[in-house]
């Protein structure tokens, strides 16, 4: 893999896109009748399908009910046919306990939880193709089943990953890129505030280009909320034509 | 079994001290507690005490057929035992959140960063490679278990020498170590995790924070980093929303710590290979006799004792006599006793550091060959400066000395006006 | 078995009917007002003395308060709303009722009216034997009495019309889908009945002969329904999905409306795709014309 070269003298990347380029994202919400809120994202050829359900009783243990908030509960699967090697386990390994837990504090950031306490919230986000951003993809996903559940948040939550070839910031990483060595950084933002629910980096990278990469990282997460708002805005006008007043 | 919960009235206690600035054991907030770093009799073999958090850290090696991706890299294995004897938060066998979180963390901050050659652990292509397996037990949970297992883990594989072996054909020899000198593993850089803990939605901020801190605490921001300020990894955790200054500001501490971190876990090596080339006890053994190894030590004072009462008599007498106030009791209704979360503590916090460690100090500490070293980058001020009286007086103005780090003396000033000006646009928006 | 087969079509993207962009809808995020003067409802929060909406949904405006409806959601139940539920749990002197709310109601033993009358003493023994007046799995209808604090409903039954529901078919659908009416109990001209819950749970069952005093609503028939009578509750139950499927208002008219477009099908046949585009289209036609 070291021989790849992932960023052309041109400035073009393996797949042909600009170094700020995002993957093409396309995006249906409320996918599922059964559930809430559900909602199927593609980012490239990455795609990942998001569940919701709740604000409903506790289930399970009882004793892990918060009494002043809601608990969510999140659970990152990966399909067994989702990358080249077939999967042996689609979840609880180390790497999905991990993602699960992740996703969990993203969304306890941007929920707002404190409205229903007593209650859960389950997010199940299942990845059908793998193709790099695993993490970003999902939280898109499941920002878009939260909000077509009706549960309240603070803003969206947009991810994206950015990696650091050659002293450029690559925003998507996808995932040739991804194996090739480089240094990413995946972070989700609620792009209104610029506030970080999330921030996660792999591999070195000198502290002085952290800035520049968060710079990109951020800007790229506020090309995708702009996705995903015509995405909700689109969804309304649709379902909201149908229940016409 | 469960944590305990904390009370309401010792989690606002906790948080109105973190409000002003204090902190339960008198540091300040970027401090760390006191590093010490311990090496058994074995290679690979560390235990690491930040503060009251005990953590060992043992590695092994043993060879094994390589990955059929990577047929000429060795393996790396990385586990953290939260065994119930650190805490009884820990349950046996189960993965918790936690452990997977440190876990994967350690893997991150040192398989990522691709910190060890793993190239050099091959032995015959495809066929057998080294698996060097590092195993961290906590021994004892007093908070920031992430920065106890990464020095810990770091140190150990600094201080591990595998067997040698040749290779004769088909043939592979393990030599061992009395025929053939072990080898070291070859490590290019050390990367180090400081854990940043946020209060208040990430309106404060403090470094390693002990037991009770993590638990009213928000958020966490955990930072890797080398002394050649390259970040191995970043993760934050526990819902807080950082902003980027945040970030960044965290990160110019984490720079600063790590060196410091660095210099210790180096001299803390030097100090034992200096012992072992000397033949001398050391290790395991030489620790037994004092006790170094029980957790029930006694910590010697690291207070400057000598000339103690006649400073604090000199003091005595130039202050003038007290007023005489007589702290009068509070009593809405003559005969009724109150219960209430109490008055306003009336107790003058000291804020001085009780470490006053001269010079000479450290040197036997040298000789001992355990290297203990206070991290707060003011000692080295405060011992050349002018020394802190702590008498008995009730008139004593408490001097509160400002952690100012020469080097970094106007970034620093300048970063933190924009973490207050951050902190309060954060403030603003969570109303 | 004949297979019922169909080629694929273009969805037509409704997105073209409706050319105007209401400004009345807004996603998470989205600054309402930053006039201070206004009220913050639900579905809205305040962020730097803005009001801001949570979720997706229309902006409703009530004098000074200011509210944001999202379009799907669990039901949040107010006093006097008729729900259907299903015990959960018998608990002490309750019982626990989902009502597709975000916590299980509560049905305490204090507000049925047990066999015996209205003013019944209840006993100990009441206590031992509240498994028998209703057990987990059993349908009720009731309605909410209360709401706690922390978002829970208190139900009661103290009416004839509330109780256990005895045969009949359920049908779950979003609440916000159910039109609030005077009454949400219906006997409906075809010949079956309709309960049609704020909580978005529907109970169709067969209009009942004579309605039995004394028995507290806790001992259903066990009849055998004639086969015109199911027939009536199947194709009743396929209207409302369909009505459902395209998100139309339910109300007995709305319903009435759709079973008298859907008789030229059969039962079955209602659910096709094609099939529901067109009752439901004569269905909204007639609601136009009965409002013009």
């Amino acid at each position: 893999m070291a021989g790849l070269e992932l960023l052309s003298d041109q400035g073009y990347r393996i797949d042909g896109r600009k170094a700020t380029e995002l993957r093409k994202v396309q995006a249906r919400m409320g996918v599922f009748a059964q559930a809430d809120g559900s909602a199927y994202l593609e980012q490239g050829n990455t795609k990942a399908l998001a569940v919701v359900y709740g604000p409903h009783e506790m289930r399970g243990s009882r004793s892990r009910t918060l009494h002043d908030r809601a608990v969510i509960n999140c659970q990152y699967s990966m399909a067994t046919f989702s990358t080249a090697e077939r999967k042996r386990r689609p979840h609880g390994d180390r790497k999905s306990t991990e993602m699960s837990l992740h996703l969990k504090q993203t969304f306890e950031a941007a929920v707002m939880t404190q409205l229903y306490p007593r209650s859960q919230i389950d997010i199940y986000v299942k990845i059908l193709q793998s193709d790099g951003g695993n993490y970003s993809v999902c939280v898109n996903a499941a920002t878009l089943a939260v909000i077509d559940a009706g549960i309240p948040m603070r803003d969206y939550v947009c991810a994206c990953t950015v990696g650091f070839v050659d002293e450029t910031p690559l925003a998507d990483l996808c995932y040739a890129e991804e194996g090739g060595g480089v240094s990413s950084l995946a972070l989700a933002l609620l792009p209104r505030g610029g506030q970080i629910a999330l921030l996660q980096m792999d591999a070195r990278l000198h502290q002085d280009h952290l800035e520049t990469l968060m710079e990109a990282a951020m800007t790229a997460c506020k090309g995708v909320s702009k996705v995903l708002d015509e995405v909700v805005r689109q969804h309304l006008q649709e379902v909201s034509v149908l229940t016409g007043e | 079994m469960k944590d305990t919960p904390l009370a309401n009235c010792e989690r606002d206690f906790l948080l109105k001290a973190i409000e002003e600035k204090k902190r339960l054991d008198g540091r300040q907030t970027y401090d760390y507690r006191k590093i010490k770093i311990t090496f058994g009799t074995d290679y690979g073999c560390c235990f690491v005490d930040l503060g009251k958090t005990r953590v060992m850290a043992q590695v092994s090696c043993e060879i094994v057929t390589p990955k059929e991706n990577r047929p000429n890299e060795g393996i790396m294995f990385f586990n953290i035992e939260l065994s119930p004897m650190a805490s009884p938060a820990f349950e046996q066998g189960r993965q918790s959140e936690l452990s997977v979180n440190l876990n994967r963390q350690l893997e991150r901050c040192l398989r990522n960063s691709k910190c060890i050659d793993t190239e050099s652990l091959c032995v015959v292509s495809g066929e057998k490679v080294w698996q060097i397996r590092v195993d961290i037990h906590m021994l004892n949970h007093d908070g920031n278990l992430m920065d106890a297992a990464s020095i810990a883990a770091i140190t150990a594989l600094y201080h591990f020498k595998r067997p040698d072996v040749g290779i004769q054909g088909e043939e592979v020899t393990v030599y061992p170590p009395e025929e053939r000198d072990p080898i070291p593993l070859s490590i290019y850089h050390m990367p180090i995790s400081v854990s940043f803990s946020f209060f208040q939605q990430g309106t404060y901020l403090l470094v390693d924070p002990c037991e009770r801190e993590e638990r009213v605490m928000d958020g966490l921001l955990m930072i890797a980093m080398n002394k050649h300020r390259e970040i191995c990894s970043i993760q934050s955790s526990g819902g807080i929303m950082l902003l980027k200054e945040q970030v960044m500001r965290c990160s110019k501490i984490a720079s600063v710590k790590v060196s410091e971190i660095t210099e210790l876990i180096t001299k803390a090596l030097e100090n034992d290979k200096k012992a072992r080339k000397a033949g001398g006890r050391f290790g395991f053994a030489e620790s037994m006799p004092q006790e170094r190894i029980t957790a029930l030590k006694k910590d010697e004072t690291p207070v400057e004792m000598t000339d103690v009462t006649e400073t604090a008599y000199d003091i005595v007498q130039k202050a003038e006599a007290p007023p005489q106030t007589v702290p009068s009791p509070v009593l809405p209704v003559p005969g009724m006793g109150q219960v209430g979360l109490g008055l306003q503590n009336s107790w003058g916090l000291e804020d001085d550091e009780e470490e006053e460690e001269e010079d000479d100090d450290s040197v036997e500490e040298q000789e001992e060959k355990v290297t203990k070293m206070e991290v707060e980058q003011h000692r080295k001020e405060q011992s050349s400066g002018d020394v802190v009286e702590i008498s008995d007086s009730e008139e004593e103005e408490v001097i509160i000395l400002q952690p100012e780090i020469p080097n970094r003396g106007p970034k620093n000033a300048g970063s933190s006006s924009d973490q207050k000006g951050a902190a309060k646009s954060k403030k603003r928006q969570t109303k | 078995m004949a297979a019922d087969m169909r080629l694929p079509v273009i969805r037509k993207p409704v997105s073209l009917i409706v050319s105007t962009d209401r400004r009345d809808l807004v996603v998470p995020g989205d600054v309402i007002t930053s006039d201070t003067g206004f009220m913050r409802g639900h579905g809205t929060y305040v962020d730097e003395e803005k009001l801001t909406a949570s979720v997706a949904g229309e902006v409703q405006r009530v004098d000074k308060l200011i509210c944001v409806r999202p379009l799907k959601t669990r039901f949040n139940g107010e006093v006097g709303d008729v729900v259907v539920g299903r015990i959960t749990e018998v608990q002490q002197k309750r019982w626990k009722v989902e009502t597709n709310s975000r916590l299980d109601s509560v049905l305490l033993l204090s507000s049925v009216n047990l066999p015996g009358g209205e003013l019944r003493r209840r006993s100990a023994e009441d206590e031992l034997t509240m498994r028998e007046y209703l057990q987990e799995g059993d349908l009720i209808s009731a309605e909410v009495q209360s709401v706690f604090s922390d978002g829970a409903l208190s139900l009661h039954t103290r009416s004839l019309k509330y109780g256990k529901l005895g045969q009949g078919v359920l049908v779950q659908l979003s609440p916000s889908l159910i039109k609030r009416q005077k009454s949400h109990f219906h006997n409906l001209p075809c010949g079956a009945s309709i309960i049609l819950g704020n909580n978005g749970f529907v109970w169709l069952y067969p209009t009942p002969g004579q309605q039995e005093e004394e028995a507290g609503g806790f001992y259903t028939s066990h009849e055998p329904v004639s086969l015109s009578d199911r027939e009536v509750i199947s194709r009743l139950r396929n209207c409302l999905l369909a009505l459902a499927a395209h998100k139309v208002l339910l109300f007995d008219t709305s319903v009435l409306y759709c079973y008298e477009s859907s008789l030229q099908h059969q039962v079955k046949d209602v659910l096709k795709p094609e099939v529901m585009e067109e009752i439901v289209m004569l269905t909204q036609q007639k609601l136009l014309e009965q409002e013009g």
